[in-house]
């Protein structure tokens, strides 16, 4: 064999594996997105081909699965929560990168342990809370224990689109006389938008994709989408193609929003400590 | 407004919000953790028990020590079997060409998928009589039988680890492509020149370099099995008996089923401690890097 030759044969064989991986990777995608288009005859054999219906659609949108209610309060939760949280981190994320504060690490570092924090641990009190409240069961409380798990992302990612700005022209137009706020508002903000949208929709990713807290904290009027699977776990057994349906509406819009950011994705999860 | 109050009226909000659904719920629990505490009753929280909570859950409880022991297999294979995988991708995808920018874009699917959908999914693959996974599986490995995945004790485990492994590989694999890819192409390149052969190359000069983008994406994965909840939940709910049951599953069916809040939240305060010490270690090398 040439060294050519042998070159071209390890370059096939790498494509073969990737071609593999691929594959191997998005299956158990694909296998539940056809699902969600076929018969419930159908779902019971391996077939590849059959005739596509949009029935699992509309039954899962009617009574008694309702899925609209669910895709309206995961809308309605995601959307709240990111608007409360970027505002609020994106604050705090210029302060701490442009200033030095008083026991700056210790706070930036207790952030970041927050988000470490078990789910379950913080559900505990917050159940209790909850019940001596009447926040059972509804958005309000919901919204309010997904900050918790989103601000932490928000800060520091966001902390580390800003250190990314030059400071230049903030010193500038100081000089210049404009105040502080007006340097955030007319240089920083416009300049950290693509940022704060990347940070954003992040966080809504985060947030609709949410479980514990929503199976814990919801029972009927507020249940979230991913929740809401547990409906098409009938006591005839698993309703795939029913569920296969709710899966393509929680997944499909996570998708495109993902592809959206998805060079920030990396430094997003990992608050920077890799780029 | 002067910059010395403006600055700290800025991270004010931020710190409340933080202080007020992360921090409080941490120590709240804690003391709930020493009160008896049944959720059905009116009277919660009953009477302070100090640590017997704690002493209850390591001498009295075979069920803590099984979901510590599953917890930790489960976070030790997950963390090995993702990092390995992700590290032979990483590398087959490296050297670039036609496929990579569109691989990294399907890479980001998976990763956007809710986990307890990947759970549905999954339970859906290894179905006995209609799973694709246990039509392949069946289909290549001869002998292996009729397996019910979900039924068996140590399959469902498995089952368990390739959800969750699957689920993890492309995030590992995108943050390993952007480790090698700042690795300087000279030292890789001067290896070669000087006669070492390519598993000598990655061995005594890639890995070495690549080793602190290891560590961060080994410590953030151990904590994020360490945690799991949603995939378990979904595709095994701990089953069958307690063969999968995770401690987040174990807290949740303490707490929420059988009403002992108190207990509860003590082993999740066992969660914490392990927890800690992770994060100790992550927080070190964000800041390093600044």
């Amino acid at each position: 064999m040439t060294p050519r030759t042998r070159r071209r044969l390890l370059v096939m064989l790498q494509h073969i594996a990737i071609v593999l991986f691929i594959l191997v990777m998005m299956v158990p995608i694909i296998w539940i997105a056809l699902a969600a288009f076929k018969r419930h005859v159908d779902v019971y054999q391996l077939k590849l081909l059959f005739t596509p219906v949009l029935d699992n659609f509309s039954r899962v949108f009617a009574e008694p699965y309702n899925l609209g209610e669910k895709l309206f309060n995961s809308t309605v939760v995601a959307a709240v929560t990111v608007l409360l949280a970027i505002p609020v981190a994106t604050a705090a994320a210029y302060a701490f990168s442009r200033f030095r504060l008083r026991a700056q690490t210790f706070l930036l570092a207790i952030i970041l342990a927050t988000q470490f924090v078990p789910a379950v641990v913080i559900v505990l009190p917050f159940f209790v809370m909850y019940r001596d409240l009447g926040l059972l069961d509804t958005l309000t409380g919901l919204i309010i224990v997904n900050l918790a798990i989103v601000m932490p992302f928000a800060i520091w990612m966001i902390k580390g689109f800003i250190d990314g700005i030059p400071i230049d022209t903030e010193e500038a137009a100081l000089v210049d006389g404009s105040s502080r706020l007006q340097v955030i508002r007319n240089i920083v903000l416009p300049m950290a938008a693509p940022g704060l949208v990347t940070a954003g929709i992040f966080c809504f990713i985060i947030a609709w994709n949410e479980f514990l807290f929503a199976l814990i904290l919801t029972s009927k009027d507020a249940v979230t989408l991913p929740v809401g699977l547990a409906l098409f776990k009938a006591e005839e057994g698993d309703l795939w193609n029913l569920m296969a349906a709710a899966g393509i509406i929680i997944m499909v819009p996570m998708f495109v929003l993902a592809l959206i950011i998805r060079r920030h994705f990396v430094q997003g999860m990992t608050m920077g400590a890799v780029r | 407004m002067r910059d010395r109050t403006l600055k700290y009226l800025l991270v004010a909000p931020a710190v409340l919000v933080v202080a007020a659904t992360a921090v409080w719920p941490l120590f709240e629990s804690l003391r709930l953790s020493t009160y008896a505490g049944r959720l059905s009753r009116p009277d919660f929280p009953q009477a302070f028990v100090g640590a017997d909570q704690y002493t209850w859950a390591f001498f009295e409880e075979p069920a803590f020590w099984n979901s510590v022991w599953v917890t930790g297999v489960y976070t030790v294979v997950t963390v090995v079997l993702t990092t390995a995988f992700a590290l032979a991708f990483a590398l087959l995808l490296a050297p670039g060409g036609r496929f990579r920018s569109g691989v990294q874009s399907l890479l980001i699917l998976p990763f956007a998928m809710s986990p307890a959908l990947i759970g549905v999914s999954f339970r859906f693959m290894f179905n006995p009589e209609f799973g694709l996974f246990d039509a392949v599986l069946t289909g290549i490995i001869p002998g292996i039988g009729d397996i019910n995945w979900l039924a068996d004790p140590v399959w469902s485990f498995w089952v368990l680890v390739a959800a969750d492994v699957w689920g993890w590989i492309p995030f590992l694999t995108l943050v390993l492509i952007g480790g090698l890819a700042s690795i300087p192409r000279e030292t890789q390149e001067a290896a070669q020149v000087d006669g070492a052969s390519g598993w000598r190359v990655f061995k005594d000069v890639t890995v070495p370099q690549l080793l602190p983008v290891l560590a961060v994406v080994i410590i953030l994965k151990a904590i994020f099995s360490l945690k799991t909840f949603d995939l378990v939940f979904m595709l095994t709910n701990g089953g069958p008996g307690n063969a999968t049951q995770t401690l987040s599953h174990y807290v949740y069916f303490n707490g929420f089923k059988y009403a002992e809040f108190g207990y509860a939240s003590a082993v999740a305060w066992l969660m914490v401690i392990p927890m800690l010490v992770l994060t100790y270690f992550y927080a070190r090398f964000v800041f390093d890097r600044r």
